[in-house]
């Protein structure tokens, strides 16, 4: 009876208005700053040391990696992970492509690559952990559900908002990090070429799909898949939501959850069976960038393929539950 | 069980039959039944935790009932909700808006949850519970008594035909409470039907005029308030000297029963104004003058004579065999 | 009111918007990597490098290429002979590290190939002093001395990219070699690859003089460090004498080649001037290398 329409808005404004949208963005404001110092440190050092000559500077890369491979103490695992990288390396070179040339655009594809597993889910989670147990922690959901309105539809409207504030969080750190970290590398880089398409097996590299893309190409298909990622975690977020009554706890659970993926991702590889938990599978810009994958066998299709599986058990369950249980308090 | 026939009258808003709700293994609401109709006050009155507020639960929805149907104007409340709900305003437990929205901002919010309420609608629901003032405040600079308002102005919205307030007048000073009792007064008389829960007795004597009685999860009796308290004689206290003669007279006269000090389960309020030798009989109110020539006549001086209406405690006191109301 | 109203038009809007982008660059990434095209050999640009910045005058640049002793490995600084080269030459004026290419176990075939690589040829067009330290592997290793315990790299260079565990950090190298291990050597089977390391190293020489004939070129001579093991001593030193002697042969016919002698610091001292590795110099010895190498660069 009652349109979706101003349900969503209803939500939305209600997220606006709780200012969980604004503290983001001040993270991101107070955060990206602190990365971007830290990277500028790093640029300043090698520039002295290397007379900012980038070859000289991927070479010598390329060598103190190839030393570390003839050392026994290193995991195999580590070994591979470094062969790959130097052959990457080595490719740049060879067609005299400065990977980190710095300038603002590329400082944005580095951080987009490095907060994929968890800082951008944590954003992610400041909005999500929220929706439903919020409600029920201040009691207002005996309010929205008192409304001539099927809970499914009152749920519902929760997650299409979700999925809008997704989009934009996504969005605010290519944003806010393009314009603070512009500051200081620069606003250029969007044509400089970025290659993809490694294709990993074992520990040699397949050159022969590598290919250019210009970088803001690079930064939309990175921007698409994290997208993919934090849909996935926001409806994960918004499960625990539905199921734990105090915000506290929601997001307690799903960061236990995040950061043991983290973990995860560095012990790797000797349980494999780990590879079918959503926490190792958020590297999804790793398939971009020719990273290998934490656990042997992880391929895009199957990290998706594990991703979506997840987001939709969680879809199921928060609608089960949510339009089937009572509102005891 | 007390329940009084239905013989025609007003059309009947709220209808509850037979509901119990299992809540692990214990039947937290044992077979309640009864119907509120159109412009009526109707009392829901029982100590905490008897299930109350369960019950209201399972009026709007947010609790299932184990068996049973709860059906208003008509449409059964957890098969057609977005029907059923429609005719339904509620607070149910405290009023809790959103704080970090302002009032008008919460009346919009609900507004868009049910159809055909428009902004002239916000606008005069917020004249009527008189908020026009700090509509546009944050609720987070409310007092207790404007989010009650507030709430208030929310159930009101839909233009409901059954009004649902869950303890309505917690937390109000008195002034407020006055208030709150004219205005459901005037709700009542323009046709709605205003279902109150309470567990103060004298707030549901006061206001309702007819209640249902919950006790440990079961309706015990449902009635007029008038007709419920009349089964009850009324207290008369005398305050008479000497205390000794006089209280030997009335124990002898026909029709009065002295009680005993440690049997009287009067308020404090009301026997705080009397004198230490005052007797507490039960006795019909017309034996009174009666009585007070014979003490004249005996040479008792009669300083004061108070007659103290029957009360719902009394009545509850019998049904329950003993459990009070807090 | 009007507010509201607003911020939920921009809201939903832009929302929509930055979703449908953001889906458009999820395909694309999709099938990007699914099906990828290569075509890296039409977009990247062809590898020739430039040619030296302008040469500075008077800037040493120094460059080192080769195995563990120009990496460094022993020296618990992790500094080695290049980088105490390169702060003893910053006494004369300017002097820079262009690069440090050293690589535990690289020997004259690695080298070769090492000079086949753009990034390698490019830090040493950059160069007008190239270190070089090679040929011990190819001496030592082939006997099976080093075998065991491969050529002790466990150091992990500062500034690698990639994480780090924390117990492969310490100091010390892999390589343990006891004198029991050590298999029987003789003179014979040390020189038996020598013939065909020393035309490699030439072939090397040739390559880096062409890669940049400006440069002036510093070989490391050997050292024996087998010196302190009584079986070894002969052994050792004939075959170290011989390499060095072939080394001599090759650089006396350039005109920007010197060798530098190092077969006499660690001569008695191999206690003093050797790592716990019993191979590698500690610092004390690349200290004495470098001294060595600033006197022939002056």
């Amino acid at each position: 009876m009652i349109n979706l329409l101003p349900l969503i808005r209803n939500e939305c404004l209600k997220i606006i208005k709780k200012k969980r949208f604004y503290v983001i963005l001040l993270i991101l404001v107070v955060l990206v700053p602190m990365f971007t110092y830290a990277q500028m440190r790093i640029s300043e050092r090698s520039r002295d040391k290397f007379n900012s000559d980038w070859r000289l500077e991927i070479q010598q890369q390329i060598t103190d990696n190839q030393n570390s491979l003839s050392s026994d103490r290193i995991p195999e695992e580590w070994k591979t992970y470094r062969r790959i990288f130097v052959q990457q390396l080595q490719y740049y070179l060879d067609h005299n492509v400065n990977p980190n040339e710095p300038s603002g655009v590329t400082f944005t594809r580095e951080f987009l690559d490095n907060s994929v597993n968890l800082f951008i889910p944590l954003l992610i989670m400041a909005v999500a952990s929220d929706l439903v147990s919020g409600e029920r922690t201040t009691g207002t959901i005996k309010m929205l559900l008192t409304r001539p309105v099927r809970r499914w539809k009152v749920l519902l409207s929760k997650l299409v908002a979700l999925l809008m504030f997704v989009s934009l969080i996504v969005l605010s750190v290519v944003i806010i990090s393009y314009l603070i970290s512009g500051l200081v590398f620069g606003y250029k880089g969007f044509n400089v070429p970025v290659f993809t398409g490694f294709q990993i097996s074992g520990d040699t590299v397949d050159m022969s799909t590598v290919h250019a893309v210009p970088q803001w190409k690079y930064l939309l298909m990175q921007g698409g898949l994290i997208w993919f990622v934090s849909v996935v975690v926001a409806l994960l977020a918004f499960m625990v939501s539905v199921l734990v009554r105090s915000t506290a706890a929601s997001i307690v659970v799903m960061m236990a959850a995040l950061i043991a993926g983290t973990i995860l991702s560095n012990m790797a590889s000797a349980w494999t069976t780990a590879k079918y938990l959503f926490m190792v599978n958020l590297g999804l810009t790793g398939y971009l960038a020719g990273t290998p994958a934490p656990i042997e066998g992880m391929t895009l299709t199957f990290s998706m393929a594990v991703l979506a599986v997840w987001g939709l058990i969680s879809i199921i369950i928060s609608f089960a539950v949510f339009t089937k249980r009572d509102i005891l308090n | 069980m007390l329940l009084e026939k239905n013989v025609g009258g007003p059309p009947v808003v709220l209808a509850v039959e037979g509901v119990r709700k299992k809540i692990g293994r214990k039947w937290i609401i044992d077979n309640v039944t009864f119907d509120v109709k159109e412009g009526e006050i109707f009392g829901f009155l029982g100590p905490n935790g008897a299930g109350k507020t369960t019950t209201i639960r399972m009026l709007v929805d947010l609790i299932r009932p184990t068996e049973g149907t709860i059906t208003v104007c008509g449409y059964n409340v957890n098969k057609h909700p977005e029907q059923a709900l429609q005719f339904v305003g509620s607070i149910v437990e405290n009023p809790e808006v959103y704080t970090y929205l302002t009032g008008w901002e919460n009346l919009q919010h609900f507004a868009r949850m049910q159809p055909g309420v428009d902004k002239a609608r916000i606008a005069e629901v917020v004249d009527i519970v008189r908020l026009d003032q700090r509509i546009h405040d944050k609720v987070s600079t409310y007092s207790l008594g404007m989010r009650q308002r507030l709430g208030i102005a929310q159930a009101l919205l839909g233009r409901p035909r059954l009004l649902i307030l869950d303890e309505p007048t917690n937390g109000l000073d008195p002034k407020g409470i006055k208030e709150l009792r004219e205005f459901v007064r005037k709700l009542a008389g323009e046709g709605m039907a205003v279902f109150v829960s309470s567990h103060l007795l004298s707030e549901i004597q006061l206001l309702c005029d007819r209640v249902a009685i919950i006790s440990r999860g079961k309706v015990l009796a449902v009635g007029g308030v008038n007709d419920l308290v009349a089964r009850n004689s009324p207290y008369v206290l005398w305050e008479l000297e000497p205390h000794s003669q006089a209280e030997a007279l009335l124990g002898m006269h026909h029709g009065i029963s002295v009680l005993p000090p440690d049997e009287v389960t009067l308020d404090d309020a009301v026997t705080a104004g009397m004198g230490p030798n005052s007797i507490v009989t039960v006795m019909e109110e017309t034996l009174i003058p009666e009585v007070v020539s014979l003490m004249v006549g005996a040479g008792v001086t009669v300083r004061a004579v108070h007659k103290i209406n029957p009360t719902l405690e009394q009545l509850f006191l019998k049904l329950t065999e003993g459990e009070t109301i807090d | 009111m009007n507010d509201s109203k607003w911020t939920w038009r921009l809201v939903s809007l832009s929302s929509i918007a930055t979703t449908i982008l953001l889906l458009v660059g999820f395909i694309y990434a999709v099938s990007d990597i699914l099906y990828p095209k290569g075509e890296a050999a039409v977009t990247s640009l062809p590898a020739e490098t430039q040619t030296p910045a302008a040469a500075s005058g008077g800037e040493y640049r120094i460059m080192a290429l080769g195995d563990s002793l120009a990496k460094g490995t022993g020296d618990n600084t992790g500094n080695g002979f290049v980088k105490r080269t390169v702060d003893g030459l910053l006494q004369d004026g300017k002097a820079r590290l262009v690069g440090n290419m050293g690589i535990n176990g690289l020997t004259t075939a690695g080298l070769l190939e090492k000079l086949q690589e753009e990034g390698v040829r490019y830090a040493m067009r950059q160069a007008n002093i190239i270190l070089l330290s090679i040929g011990g592997n190819d001496l030592f290793g082939d006997s099976g001395i080093l075998d065991t315990g491969g050529d002790g790299g466990a150091e992990i260079p500062e500034g690698a990219s990639v994480p780090v565990l924390p117990g492969t950090a310490a100091g010390d190298t892999g390589t343990d070699l006891t004198e029991e291990e050590a298999p029987e050597l003789t003179p014979e089977s040390l020189l038996a690859g020598l013939p065909e390391a020393a035309g490699r190293l030439g072939e090397a020489l040739q390559r880096i003089a062409e890669i940049n004939p400006e440069a002036h070129i510093y070989y490391v001579g050997l050292y024996n460090p087998f010196g302190d093991v009584q079986e070894l001593l002969v052994p050792g030193n004939q075959a170290v004498t011989a390499w060095n002697n072939a080394v001599m042969d090759l650089i006396n016919t350039r005109g920007n080649m010197t060798l530098v002698p190092t077969f006499d610091l660690f001569g008695g001292h191999l206690d003093k001037y050797l790592s716990s590795d019993h191979f590698h110099p500690n610092g004390d010895g690349y200290q004495r290398i470098s001294e060595r190498i600033i006197q022939a660069v002056r």
